[in-house]
């Protein structure tokens, strides 16, 4: 990877800014988010021509071959403006699993189109309980004269409906690995969920005799799906962290302008408090975001610690963020023309995705030496 | 460019050969920090670092100073600081000092200014009152202009002093150092008839006279760290005002100002905030004594606190960063509101890890004594120097830029302004 200087990451941040000031405005998430796909097409194109796709995917396979860090800052960005797509699923999760694997003949395979954005990927780990986590996998694969099949249920797999592959976590007799397949394989079920954050698209995959191809791991496979896991944290703090500012700033707007009684209600200490009390949350899940994106991207001995503070304190923030500021705005917030439950929503289902707090408080402390 | 690095390196040297030959760590054991003046070989050796122009390089040659830029300035406190002579920095760090230069009138400025350099002075703030915490500029000690004859006829250690004096009656609180303080920095309302901010002076009120009672307050945590001093007819010589008559707020502004920037750097000091601190975190290291470490619900708990302790060390990390890059952080204000968080916190898992043992206390119990002490010194924290609720405040209109509190007081004459904690059908002039 080359070294990337902080006048670099923040013009890549400034791309995605620019870009999505222009493409993502709250008119355009709310006409993608009740599309049927979830995302704008010609959105998504534009991503990758400005090397956003590929950001994490390396020079050799077309991507810009930036780390934890620019990805942490693009993806405050993201979050600020509610992109609507499947970012985390392909550009992130699905890339980054082809990372960690080292499986060089998928990596030239998929890489190179993820970048561009010609093919979607996601990641099926889940179980019925909805945790990424090793108990939770319940697809099973089988070896016949040197092809594998399989078979089994995946549940919430982000933009599984819209993928053309997916690369499936299964059990084996020598223990888990990671499965490519198309998402038009016979075999392959993938049935929508209705979801409760609108921007986002779920789906369940049951796979009966499914043709796969099993993608090589240089170690354990499993040690490589936690590497995308993590990655993925730092890429969901980050959105995490970058919404939750954005929802304080127009907040903290709001109560400078709303007259009652004759003041603006900002200069209420029962509002004025609030928002102080949420300036301290927003500026932690920042610190916390961008300083598990340091560590991941220097490997620090600290970077599982790290990863997991910043996901359980940026999806607290964010969540206590956009809860408040809705009974700080009144009555407004409570209509569906006003934005703020679009980031409630999006702050509950983000503080699901790869874990939640209290997973992530339970591994934080582990990785402090104190095991359960 | 290169001059100046030349310049730095020549200063360099000559402090390193000042040091060399004049310090002497086995003769002048440091103690460090403020407390440094305590015998005197201690200062002894600040009364050299003044004479040699180290104190205070920043300040003019007047003033026992070389004029010197911040940077420069630095080169000498970095040099006092590697072999562990104190003196350096007063210039920055001298509270008293600073504070008397900028305001003092020229008579007195002479006498204490050079006096307080050489640490031969002790001193004590006198702000803070019984009805004027949060709400400082509600100040009730008054003081009264007086002509010297009242002194004269108290016969006393004024009756030999020309001009006008001021006598102070009134009641101060939280102050630390007054039992053996030389002077105490004083606000004091002088004009009753002006708005609360317009009507205050300040004063280097003397401390060792008749009238002023120094009281030990027994705090909530059964120690006496502070005092109450209470002022009857305590006379202060006229050359002892700070800026002008009713102007002691803007005073008191540098006063604090000069505070806030000391204590600042002392939280910009060479903690970086980032490492993890050696060793177990104390709240797992307790768990795990009491064998509770498998509980989950107090793993919740115990994660949630020791987050809350990180968070605010990344915070100040970036804060730092922001700062070594020139852009300014609003980070730093958020700090003592955390910090308060953090204590409480804590305290509170601690509790919770200890159950029933909470209860007790007493040298037999030291982790029961520890918890209830931290549930009751966070207190010290988030009332102390501005409570939460006036951090929330600041934090509201200074960093957020948020409408200000309304001041219903603030244009009203002093005296029809109330205050304090007034009983029901009791009536204060």
């Amino acid at each position: 990877m080359a070294t990337i200087t902080v006048e670099e990451r923040e013009a890549i941040r400034d791309t995605a800014r620019r870009l999505l000031a222009d493409r993502s405005t709250e008119a355009d998430v709310r006409r993608t988010m009740e599309s049927e796909s979830g995302y704008d097409p010609a959105l998504w194109r534009q991503l990758g021509e400005l090397g956003l796709l590929g950001l994490i995917v390396d020079e050799a396979h077309g991507g810009a071959g930036a780390g934890a860090m620019e990805l942490e800052a693009v993806m405050e960005e993201m979050g600020a403006a509610l992109l609507c797509g499947p970012f985390l699923s392909s550009s992130v999760l699905a890339a980054s699993l082809l990372n960690a694997l080292g499986d060089r003949g998928a990596q030239d395979r998929l890489l190179p189109s993820l970048a561009d954005g010609s093919k979607i990927a996601t990641v099926a780990i889940t179980g019925p309980q909805g945790t990424w986590t090793q108990d939770g996998v319940a697809i099973t694969a089988q070896e016949k004269r040197g092809a594998w099949t399989l078979d089994g249920p995946a549940f919430f797999v982000a933009h599984g409906q819209i993928a053309n592959v997916l690369l499936v976590v299964a059990r084996t007799d020598d223990g888990f690995a990671v499965f490519e397949v198309e998402a038009k394989a016979a075999g392959m079920h993938i049935d929508p969920l209705p979801t409760f954050d609108h921007t986002l698209r779920l789906a369940n995959i049951s796979l009966n005799n499914v043709a796969a191809c099993k993608l090589n791991s240089t170690r354990p496979a499993w040690d490589a799906i936690e590497d995308a896991l993590d990655v993925a944290r730092v890429a969901l703090a980050g959105e995490q962290a970058g919404a939750g500012a954005k929802v304080l700033a127009f907040t903290v707007d709001y109560t400078k302008n709303r007259f009652q009684f004759g003041r603006a209600i900002g200069g209420f200490q029962a509002i004025k408090h609030m928002a102080a009390d949420l300036l301290l949350e927003s500026e932690s899940a920042n610190s916390a975001a961008r300083y598990a994106a340091r560590a991941l991207a220097e490997s620090a001995p600290d970077a599982k610690a790290a990863i997991s503070l910043a996901a359980f304190a940026c999806a607290d923030a964010f969540s206590t963020i956009t809860a408040t500021a809705i009974q700080m705005h009144g009555g407004i917030a409570f209509t569906w023309a006003h934005p703020a439950h679009l980031y409630l929503r999006r702050a509950r289902a983000d503080a699901q995705l790869f874990g939640t707090s209290n997973f992530h408080r339970e591994r934080y402390l582990t990785e402090l030496g104190a095991p359960a | 460019m290169s001059e100046t690095r030349q310049a730095g390196d020549a200063l360099r040297e000559e402090v390193r050969a000042w040091l060399a030959e004049n310090w002497d760590p086995k003769l002048y054991k440091s103690r460090g920090g403020a407390d440094w003046t305590s015998t005197p070989e201690q200062r002894a050796w600040l009364a050299k670092v003044v004479e040699a122009r180290w104190a205070v390089p920043r300040w003019s040659a007047e003033w026992f100073g070389r004029g010197l830029d911040d940077a420069e300035a630095r080169i000498i406190e970095r040099e006092f600081a590697r072999v562990g002579a104190p003196g350096a920095g007063q210039d920055r760090s001298n509270l008293w000092a600073n504070t008397a230069l900028a305001h003092a009138t020229p008579p007195f400025k002479a006498k204490i200014v050079p006096a307080l350099l050489r640490g031969e002075v002790a001193m004590c703030l006198l702000y803070s009152e019984p009805g004027a915490g949060s709400d400082l500029a509600g100040v009730r000690t008054r003081a009264d202009a007086h002509s010297d004859q009242r002194g004269d006829q108290r016969g006393d250690q004024r009756g030999d002093q020309r001009g006008d004096h001021f006598v102070v009656n009134g009641q101060k609180v939280w102050t630390s150092g007054a039992a053996t303080a030389d002077y105490g920095m004083l606000i004091a309302r002088t004009d009753w008839d002006a708005p609360k901010h317009k009507g205050i002076s300040f004063f280097f009120c003397p401390m060792k006279q008749k009238g002023v009672d120094v009281r030990p307050l027994r705090q909530i945590t059964n120690e006496s760290h502070f005092n109450e001093v209470f002022l009857t007819d305590v006379i202060v010589p006229a050359e002892n005002l700070l800026g002008p008559l009713n102007g002691g707020w803007g005073v008191l502004q540098t006063a604090l100002a000069y505070e806030r920037s000391v204590m600042g750097e002392g939280a910009r000091g060479p903690r970086s905030g980032v490492a993890e601190s050696e060793g177990e975190e104390p709240l797992i290291a307790l768990a795990r004594e009491a064998g509770r470490l498998s509980d989950p619900v107090l793993r919740q708990e115990i994660a949630k606190a020791i987050a809350h302790k990180k968070l605010n060390a990344l915070n100040t990390a970036r804060a730092k960063a922001d700062l070594a890059q020139g852009t300014s952080s609003s980070i730093m204000s958020l700090g003592k509101l955390a910090m308060s968080r953090i204590l409480h916190e804590e305290a509170r898992v601690r509790t919770l890890i200890l159950g029933a043992q909470s209860m007790l206390e007493g040298q037999a119990y030291p982790r029961a004594e520890d918890a209830n002490f931290l549930a009751l010194n966070a207190y010290f924290t988030s009332i102390g120097g501005g409570t939460d609720q006036i951090q929330r405040n600041i934090i509201g209109e200074r960093v957020l830029g948020l409408p200000k509190e309304p001041e219903v007081d603030r244009d009203v004459p002093f005296r029809a302004v109330r205050s304090g904690a007034t009983p029901k059908g009791t009536k204060k002039d």
